[in-house]
């Protein structure tokens, strides 16, 4: 990515010397990490290292820019930038310098390798924490599917890490702002139990959930001469961007830093915070500005239109803005973007409906027309709504198919588990491990027996797994072809029939391994595996095996299928991050790892995720995202289409009976959380949202409006409320 | 689909093109998720590749001074333990006394960026760059064949195009660089370099990335020698293999490769769930 023209303002910031702190603030679209890149190019064209810069953002996707520039051929040959989370530096820190932090850290296996857990991983975890005291009756007042259970523990002892307070103090908070029923103080406390012996149990086996990373980097490694030496003797140059969406501890630890380094630039969104659920907190951001010796705001927007800010000015009033509104400014330079006194509405389009469908047919129209009649970049397009169900994005990707739209979604439709390639796989894996006790049915067979065998339907599908399949003494068991009658081999065609018969034979040669383990090798160099140990066959490379010997074969379902690679690679990750983390089976051990995880997967613990992509995605193509993503992707773009803008899920925050956001941050100061604070709480909410939105538009918003809302419910929710008022005022 | 103007080259992703065009399309230009087994056994083909990355980091440490010559943190037997051993008995001789380990160093190519990272870069200012690459693998390659990897060709080139911050005014004749074995602690390969050397990869490289960069068919050749075929993940798909080939039969030819797929699953994902996300 080449940089754009620089403004006047950025040119002025630009030239600050070079080894100055700066801390730079303005809203969203004012061309702050624009600037920043120009600085990181600056910087190494002084001749600094590459290697002594480091970027840090709070998240993954906020990097993009500067990840862009340096990956540029016009950028000057040299080291390394780190470009990292706090998050992502932690692990990189506990990982080197393990060997002097295990036994402060309080592991009682200092000398083993730490083991990182994946979400999903620590939810399996959790749950086995958590399930036999369930059995007890603890959170038996909350109506809350388990999985979200485990990851509200899990989500507390987060908070806590990057927040900075002791995890045995999160009841005591919570308890202290709840002013309902007693009976929830009660719950409280059990989930501090859990998070208690969750924490304990990690301990205990070096295992490193994301709350146990942030805090060994924060209170052991960071104060540890020999890992503050070198990250300080490393990095003298630092950026931090979108400080706002960072946690108090990654501002503590900043704070620290920033008189050890040569230079920094700090950058705050203002009116941002949209990470607060995940610990952000904007305010704790300021403390930085007074180490810096330079502070500079940017005010004039470089994306939206008069018409955008004015109707960005017109919400904030509709929503009860209390503070100064920021970023609303004129540019200052030729490149930014044309002057027309014209007020909210030109910036605004709508078409009210009755019913939904209607709604998105509408959508898809209007889409459709830029797109195909006007020329805008499928690209300048983004679909948003508070929440994207399967459904909705089901109906909007039909409908923009159907109008010849390119279109592109966060994530795909269905998690891992449910996706018909991981049912294939685990009904195949279930046929080949008969000690396992698992018994798929006939239905599931015969799916599995459609996707495996390439042009086999369903109908023949059914046949076979009605005629080949038997359960005998317990053992699913395939039939030969041959066995079958000659009128139904007929039927089924000889041709399906062969690769029925490749398939079973596979089949038959993996239950007899299971029965006569591989013969031993002989050890050589480099082997781990000494003579006297048997080979194992791992449920990830079993699938693996299945996958390349069978299923991707030439006449099997897989081979053409290249969505099918994918989902396998992700199950494959998934059954081997789980066996990473379970301990090395001891002799006389009877727990079988494939057929705990196939058990985890049926309790929807683990493989609930969603299908990673690996392939890289179209570019030019409209986006489908909830609005938060959107906004985490920072980046500006044409036209904005919001649904359900009556929904109250614009409004509302998840339903989360075990944590709280405000009350479990560095700012809540104790006291009860009233209904007003919760009222305050989501409008502020709601206007940072609705701003960051429009300051990232360009043209205008399109606004879907239905009176029936997706399930049918009629809908008047504050954002509604608020575009009524802008519209009846404008 | 033609290459992305964010494309990075490195040494893995061209050999794979010097070894298989379709394997470099497939795994790199489409990053094409194709997850059958590559070598067997699969069990101790990734112990392999596990125990390869931890001597990688038990050096790294050593080297930073975070662990001492007698660090409790090794398992006492092992092909782990016998590496360390070897390393502190033979480690490469004569290397200076300045030592940077797990560099990356970055420079244009032809209208691409070209990349490396290498496991330790030792120098002595002004008059000599060592670059040393641990190998873990259970076979020594025969002697020669190394200096024909792009492995070889990319870190010392890259090293001269972009080491300065390390060491100005670098020349190709100051840059070494050492392959040093695990397993034959005693039996380092070491490959000096030269002008003529470095003008010569430059001119090889530089017409690998316009090359590639200019393919537009929609299916890249595949290679003529299909004993590769035996250690690619994607020998279903080209029709070319049911089974992985055996490490015991691995060879400089059909080489198993030294790193694991990409892991398109690590780190947290935001994307992943609603509830946290941290």
């Amino acid at each position: 990515m080449s940089l754009p023209p620089l403004t006047e303002s950025q040119k002025a910031c630009l030239a600050l010397p070079l080894d100055r702190p700066i801390f730079l603030e303005g809203p969203a679209g004012t061309g702050k990490t624009t600037l920043a890149a120009a600085r990181l190019l600056r910087w190494l064209e002084a001749g600094v290292p590459a290697r002594a810069i480091l970027v840090l953002t709070p998240q993954r996707t906020l990097a993009a820019a500067y990840t862009a520039v340096l990956r540029h051929p016009t950028a000057p040959p040299g080291g390394e930038v780190t470009v990292a989370t706090l998050g992502g530096l932690a692990q990189r820190m506990i990982e080197l310098f393990w060997p002097q932090v295990a036994e402060p850290a309080g592991f009682a296996a200092p000398t083993r390798p730490p083991i990182s857990l994946t979400l999903e991983t620590a939810q399996y975890y959790m749950a086995r924490v958590v399930r036999p005291l369930l059995e007890e009756g603890y959170f038996d007042t909350i109506r809350v599917d388990r999985n979200r259970l485990y990851s509200q523990i899990l989500d507390n002892l987060n908070k806590a890490a990057v927040i900075g307070f002791p995890y045995t103090e999160i009841a005591a908070r919570l308890k202290a702002a709840w002013v309902g029923e007693a009976a929830q103080a009660r719950v409280y406390d059990e989930a501090q139990e859990c998070a208690a012996r969750f924490r304990e149990y990690c301990l205990a086996h070096n295992l490193l959930d994301f709350s146990l990373q942030y805090e060994v980097f924060a209170r052991h490694l960071w104060p540890l001469p020999a890992c503050r030496q070198y990250l300080i003797g490393r990095y003298t140059h630092l950026i931090a961007d979108n400080i706002e969406e960072d946690t108090p501890v990654a501002h503590d630890l900043l704070a620290e830093w920033l008189p050890h380094c040569r230079a920094a630039l700090l950058i705050c969104d203002q009116n941002g915070g949209y990470r607060r659920f995940l610990g952000a907190d904007p305010e704790s951001a300021y403390r930085l500005r007074d180490l810096c010796r330079e502070h500079v705001i940017f005010t004039a927007s470089l994306i939206a239109t008069p018409a955008m800010r004015a109707l960005g000015r017109a919400m904030a009033r509709a929503l009860g803005h209390r503070g100064e509104l920021t970023g609303h400014a004129r540019p200052t330079s030729a490149a930014t973007p044309a002057d027309a006194p014209t007020g909210p509405r030109a910036a605004l389009d709508y078409r009210a409906h009755r019913f939904y469908p209607e709604m998105l047919d509408w959508v898809a129209d209007e889409i459709g027309r830029l797109v195909h009649e006007e020329g805008t970049p499928p690209a300048e397009i983004v679909v948003l709504a508070p929440y994207l169900t399967d459904a909705l994005r089901f109906a909007l990707a039909t409908r923009l198919a159907a109008r010849n739209v390119p279109v592109r979604s966060h994530r795909p439709s269905r998690a891992l588990r449910e996706e018909p390639a991981t049912q294939c796989l685990l009904t195949i894996a279930a046929l080949c491990h008969p000690a396992w006790g698992i018994q798929p049915t006939k239905y599931d067979v015969a799916h599995a027996l459609m996707l495996a065998i390439d042009d086999l339907d369903l109908v023949r599908a059914r046949l076979l797994a009605e005629i080949a399949y038997r359960v005998r003494d317990g053992r699913p068991t395939l039939l030969p072809f041959v066995d079958l009658e000659p009128a139904m081999q007929e039927r089924i065609t000889f041709l399906l029939g062969g690769r029925y018969e490749g398939l079973r034979t596979w089949v038959a040669a993996r239950v007899e391994e299971t029965r006569q383990p591989r013969p031993h090798r002989p050890d050589r160099p480099g082997s781990r595996r000494p003579a006297s140990m048997p080979p194992t066959a791992s449920l990830d490379h079993f699938f693996s095996r299945l996958f390349g010997e069978l299923l991707s074969q030439p006449g099997y379902g897989f081979h053409r299928h290249h969505d099918a690679g994918e989902i396998t690679a992700n199950l494959i990750e998934s059954v081997r991050k789980f066996r990473q983390i379970m301990p090395a089976p001891t002799a006389g051990d009877t727990f079988d790892l494939g057929r705990e995880y196939v058990q985890m997967v049926q309790d929807g613990v683990v493989a609930a995720q969603y299908v990673r992509r690996w392939q890289r995605q179209p570019q030019d193509a409209v986006l489908l995202a909830p609005a938060y993503t959107f906004l985490m992707s920072n980046r500006p773009v044409s036209h904005q289409f919001w649904l359900d803008v009556g929904g109250m899920g614009w409004w509302e925050r998840l339903y989360q009976p075990l944590t709280h956001p405000y009350v479990l941050s560095r700012r809540w100061a104790g006291g009860a959380w009233t209904d007003a604070d919760e009222y305050t709480a989501r409008q502020d909410a709601l206007t940072a949202l609705v701003l960051g939105l429009l300051r990232r538009c360009r043209t205008a918003i399109h606004l879907g409006l239905s009176e029936l809302g997706e399930s049918g419910n009629e809908q008047r929710g504050p954002l509604l409320q608020a575009v009524q008022r802008v519209l009846r005022e404008a | 689909m033609s290459l992305p103007a964010d494309f990075l080259f490195n040494q893995a992703n061209l050999q794979d093109y010097v070894d298989c065009p379709r394997r470099f399309q497939l795994r790199h230009l489409l990053q094409l998720a194709w997850p059958a087994v590559a070598a067997e056994p699969a069990d101790e083909y990734e112990a392999q590749v596990q125990d390869g990355e931890a001597f990688h980091r038990l050096v790294h440490q050593h080297v930073l001074g975070i662990i001492a010559a007698e660090t409790p943190i090794l398992p006492e037997a092992g092909p782990l333990a016998d590496w360390w051993r070897a390393y502190l008995a033979s480690p490469p001789a004569d290397l200076p006394a300045m030592l940077l380990p797990e560099v990356t160093l970055s420079a244009p190519l032809a209208g691409y960026r070209l990349i490396a990272k290498y496991d330790l870069i030792a120098i002595e200012p002004d008059r000599r760059a060592i670059i040393v690459d641990w190998k873990t693998s259970a076979r020594r390659p025969r002697p020669g064949w190394l200096s024909e990897r792009m492995q070889t060709r990319v870190y010392r080139y890259l090293l001269v195009r972009a080491g300065t911050d390390l060491f100005p005014g670098l020349q190709p004749a100051q840059v070494e660089m050492i392959y040093w074995f695990a397993n034959y602690p005693d039996q380092p390969e070491r490959l000096p370099y030269d002008a003529t050397q470095f003008e010569a990869d430059g001119r090889l490289l530089t017409e690998l990335v316009v090359e590639i960069a200019g393919r537009n068919e929609p299916i890249f050749p595949l290679t003529d020698d299909v004993t590769r075929c035996r250690f690619c993940t994607y020998r279903s798909l080209c029709g070319r293999g049911i089974t992985a080939g055996d490490l015991d039969e691995a060879d400089d030819q059909a080489a198993v490769p030294e790193e694991a797929a990409p892991d398109w699953t690590a780190g947290f994902d935001f994307e992943q769930i609603g509830e946290i996300v941290f």
